[in-house]
């Protein structure tokens, strides 16, 4: 989800919609609008649908949508003879650009524009690492010949909004989007750059342009870079800011480029075709070849009947149509998707819950018998309380609290009680969870352990008075007795601990915690505790 | 059984000479006001007799009190004298209440008059009526003598007299006493020993003692009664593991290697690499990935291990099996997530997802499939809006109408894409949803903060109203 925000006043001029009605097409566009301040909206677009980032993006949506105006929307491309050339940068080796013609601007459709602009960023240019752009007055620039090059971090220029010539590293150090972007793209000692014929600097990519080629509401025309990573990506940004600006009404250039394509923007036009049974099939309707076309051109895309087949042809704005499956969902949004009548849900086989779970509702139901108050902790713990030695540890934790997966639900046990000490006693808990244990035969090395845990916490306890409980438990889910063999284990009590067995396998251990790990855990109250290894239960 | 007020009664009236009181006697024991009702309780188990009196009750005047303190006039006057003749005149200057005590010292014969002149009869003197008056103030019994000057104190205004009805209590028999026990026994049951003694008897208004009670907890029976849905729906429960592959969690859901959803601010890490065992599809997963994003996959990045951020990944498991057969599954688990903890967040949540493989199975029989599941778990109403996953096409946004609230999102829904269910080797139309339980039980339990889903306060826990 990318959220923009827009001049509610101006957005509803702009698609001839009154205020009532925007959020039902847009809701249909797979967009929600909420309203923030006096005359604003914020507009929430799915990140597949680049093109509505900017109001004009909406707009070519809506008139589709709203059955205005059909088909691809066909904007004026004329050539120029600007002209970039483009060096060997490797640390960010593709570059495009284009020209924009006759745009009319003012202080917000500027706004508009660089949040158009910084939305891109964020989501096709990965943060400016993956696709980088620079708008530039046209007008400004002199000279026809542009070149993307790289430039030495000690060249100096004057960066946007600032009056100061600055070497590339005292941007790198001492401008915020410098410390942002700084490093993203420095190949040893060197910038990209995109320079007049006579090196003066037009944009640093992909950290900020120069001062010289700012835009204001006096600008007429426009010249777009894009560089990148990825070619695909950066000729789809490309593409995607030029179509957006013509269909506001401006007109395009196209700037000759000396490498990989004879000139840009690409305006790459896909052909997809797609058979009207699949479409059917796959959305569970019995629509006509002309009506799926009929909804194709809805969602602004030529469409051609062949017969039983519909050539579609994909705009250049529309980067998120790859296969007829896209297709399908945008015949199904025309269609709307409150229109789909629902048959009646019938079920055609038996459901059923997997063996565990059906031994963990068992044990519950006898675990809250035995007097139990069922307990449900994170999974997540403090690494520093996990006792073993072999637990999960997140690389990249939020906090310290929960920088560990429990590998046993003692610790969890241990830290509930020490949080209950001041309740009324006794208190007798139980949990049923997973914990992660390492696992050879696991392909992560990892695998879950479905465990229950019960415990005893009061000013005096016995073993024995948990020991008749997990017993009885035991007893009731097997309908045999299990075995204690004496243990000893650190945090256990020497001498007051056992493993507890069915045949010759532990299935679990109980004992009453050493002083030393209440203490680790500041409980003051004696507490015994078992785990129970539900899933040896099982097998 | 006799109340402890009746005991009362019974035992004040035992300590009484000749077994009897009267009722305005026992106000010393009991309230006053239950004696009368109480009397003719014990009447009644036939403990008492009962014989209604009039009984006069006589109190002092507020001159008759002033009398008390200072002495009667005509006393005051003769103890004034001293034995000694006085002119009339010289004393009526002097004395207090001198005609009244004149009179009445005339009357009772104390003094004479001659000339002018009081000559008394006594040198000293205390009169009858005042002792009579301070038996009176000190509620003493009065003789058939003293009696006698009522009828005059009563006319000079000293005292009044006034009739009650008051009972007389007399004893008939004492209540049969045993020795007390607290506990009834077997062998007192046995030897029908128990006839010997009283059991005493309880506080039985006052409130019990706490005892921990065993209960489900509330949020874990909301995971499991929707379990039940899902397998009323006919659908067979899965699970797989916290710990995941980036591969499952993200590859085999043609969720690009470098979508943001992939960066460290959105999902736990964790050391190590994982095995891709299952090379074939390995390389499938890898083609599609470079033919439609057009990047080059690597092996490594899938092999990375994470906490899986969504349970889709044991769906994605499950297709990983290429299931050949038309399936229905679902699976309900814990996901994990880099987020601030708060009122509305936490770092790790539940999931439902849901899996359906069918030979006819489509977009349509999808959004039946979710409307049924949300009917079942409490959703009467259900609309549905465009979204994007990158693993489905054509995906929805199921919305939930809640009371109060209005349309809440709730699930996120779709057809898998085929470059989700063919490298898989999964020719069949698939469907697949996921479920965030943690709010929609929010909304269920009345729980305000999400954290309160995990609570570490026992109290909470057991002071919650069970849900049913």
């Amino acid at each position: 989800m990318v959220n923009i925000v827009l001049k509610e006043s101006r957005l509803l001029n702009l698609l001839g919609l009154e205020e009532k009605d925007l959020n039902d097409v847009l809701f249909n566009l797979k967009s929600e609008v909420e309203k923030r301040g006096e005359d604003e909206l914020e507009i929430e677009i799915n990140s597949d649908r680049l093109d509505m980032l900017s109001p004009e993006g909406i707009k070519r949506a809506v008139d589709g949508i709203l059955g205005r105006k059909l088909g691809e929307a066909k904007y004026e491309v004329v050539p120029t003879n600007y002209q970039l050339i483009i060096d060997d940068v490797e640390s960010r080796p593709y570059a495009l650009a284009a020209v924009v013609y006759d745009i009319k601007l003012d202080e917000d459709r500027i706004k508009e524009i660089i949040q158009f602009q910084e939305k891109l960023h964020c989501t096709i240019g990965r943060k400016r690492k993956k696709v980088a752009i620079g708008i530039h007055d046209l007008d400004k620039i002199d000279g026809k010949v542009i070149r993307y090059s790289k430039v030495p971090l000690d060249y100096k220029f004057v960066p946007l909004n600032s009056d100061k010539e600055m070497s590339v590293s005292e941007v790198i150090s001492s401008t915020e989007q410098g410390k942002l972007y700084g490093n993203i793209s420095i190949k040893d000692n060197y910038s990209p750059a995109i320079l007049q014929e006579d090196g003066q600097v037009l944009s640093i990519p992909p950290i900020i342009n120069s001062n010289k080629t700012k835009i204001d509401s006096s600008t007429k025309n426009l010249f777009i870079d894009v560089t990148g990573t990825n070619f695909d990506a950066v000729a789809q940004t490309l593409d995607l800011l030029v179509s957006n600006f013509a269909e506001g009404g401006s007109k395009i250039g196209t700037v000759k480029v000396s490498r990989y394509t004879s000139s840009s923007p690409l305006m790459i036009h896909n052909k997809l075709v797609v058979k009207t049974s699949d479409i059917n099939k796959r959305l569970g309707l019995s629509l006509s070849t002309e009506e799926i076309a009929k909804y194709v051109r809805m969602m602004r895309m030529d469409a051609n009947i062949n017969s039983d087949e519909i050539e579609v042809i994909v705009p250049q704005y529309r980067i998120d149509i790859m296969t007829y499956v896209d297709i399908a969902e945008d015949v199904a949004m025309a269609y709307g998707y409150k229109s789909f009548s629902l048959p009646e849900y019938t079920s055609k086989g038996m459901g059923e819950l997997l063996p565990i779970t059906k031994l963990e509702r068992a044990f519950r139901d006898l675990a809250i018998g035995g007097g139990f108050q069922e307990i449900f902790t994170f999974v997540l713990n403090k690494s520093s309380y996990l006792l073993y030695n072999d637990f999960v540890k997140i690389q990249n934790p939020i906090t310290v609290e929960y920088d560990a997966v429990r590998n046993s639900l003692i610790w969890n046990m241990l830290k509930f009680l020490a949080k209950n000490q001041h309740a009324r006693f006794p208190i007798k808990v139980f949990e049923v969870g997973d914990v992660v244990v390492k696992s050879e035969e696991s392909d992560t090395g990892y695998k879950n352990d479905t465990r229950a845990c019960l415990a005893i916490m009061n000013s005096k306890i016995s073993y024995e008075e948990l020991q008749s409980v997990v017993h009885q438990i035991l007893y009731n889910l097997k309908g045999k007795e299990p075995r204690y063999l004496r243990q000893d284990k650190d945090y256990f009590i020497k001498g007051r601990s056992a493993k507890i067995l069915f045949d010759n396998n532990v299935i679990g251990e109980i004992g009453e915690i050493s002083p030393e790990v209440l203490e680790k855990f500041n409980i003051e109250n004696p507490v015994v505790i078992a785990e129970i290894y539900l899933e040896k239960l099982c097998e | 059984m006799l109340s402890e007020n009746e005991i009362k009664i019974i035992d004040f009236l035992k300590k009484k000479e000749n077994k009897s009181a009267y009722s305005t006697e026992l106000s010393s024991v009991i309230p006053e006001t239950a004696v009368f009702s109480l009397a003719y309780l014990l009447k009644d188990k036939g403990y008492v007799s009962v014989k209604e009196e009039e009984k006069e009750n006589i109190i002092l005047t507020k001159e008759g009190e002033e009398r008390l303190k200072e002495g009667l006039p005509e006393d005051n006057l003769i103890n004034f004298l001293k034995g000694e003749s006085k002119k009339i005149q010289e004393v009526a200057k002097t004395f207090k209440d001198f005609n009244i005590a004149l009179s009445w010292a005339r009357k009772k014969g104390l003094i004479k008059v001659d000339k002018g002149e009081i000559i008394p009869l006594k040198s000293s003197y205390v009169s009858p009526e005042y002792v009579v008056l301070k038996k009176i103030s000190s509620s003493q019994d009065l003789s058939e003598d003293d009696k006698k000057y009522l009828k005059e104190l009563e006319s000079r205004g000293l005292i009044e007299i006034k009739k009650n009805k008051v009972l007389l209590l007399t004893l008939l028999k004492e209540p049969e006493i045993r020795p007390a026990i607290t506990y009834l026994t077997p062998e007192l049951l046995r030897n029908k020993e128990w006839t010997k003694y009283e059991l005493k008897e309880y506080n039985v208004e006052a409130l019990p003692p706490f005892i921990p009670l065993g209960k489900k907890h509330y949020f874990k029976e909301f995971l499991e009664h929707v379990k039940d849905v899902m397998v009323s729906l006919g659908f067979k429960e899965v699970k797989s593991d916290f710990v995941e592959m980036e591969f499952y969690n993200f590859d085999m859901l043609f969720q690009a290697q470098d979508h943001p959803a992939r960066e460290i601010h959105d999902s736990f890490k964790v050391d190590g690499k994982g095995e891709l065992l299952n090379q074939s599809l390995v390389k499938r997963v890898k083609e599609v990935h470079e033919k439609l994003w057009k990047y080059s996959w690597k092996q490594e990045v899938a092999k990375s291990l994470v906490l899986r951020s969504q349970t889709t990944a044991t769906t994605a498991r499950v297709l990983s099996t290429s299931p050949n057969k038309e399936i229905k599954v679902f699976t309900i688990g814990k996901v994990f997530r880099p987020d601030a903890i708060d009122a509305t967040h936490l770092i790790e949540f539940h999931q439902l997802d849901g899996l359906v493989i069918e030979e006819n199975f489509n977009f349509r029989e999808l959004l039946s499939t979710l409307r049924a599941i949300f009917s079942g778990i409490g959703i009467k109403e259900v609309k549905f809006k465009p979204a994007y996953f990158p693993f489905t096409e054509p995906s929805v946004e199921v919305y939930g109408y809640i009371q109060g609230l209005g349309w809440v999102e709730m699930a996120g829904a779709g057809l898998l894409r085929p470059e989700v269910t063919e490298p898989a080797g999964v020719t069949m139309p698939a469907g697949a949803w996921g479920l965030g339980l943690d709010r929609l039980a929010m909304l269920f339990l009345g729980i305000k903060d999400i954290r309160n889903l995990y609570s570490d306060d026992i109290e909470y826990l057991r002071n919650r109203k069970v849900e049913y």
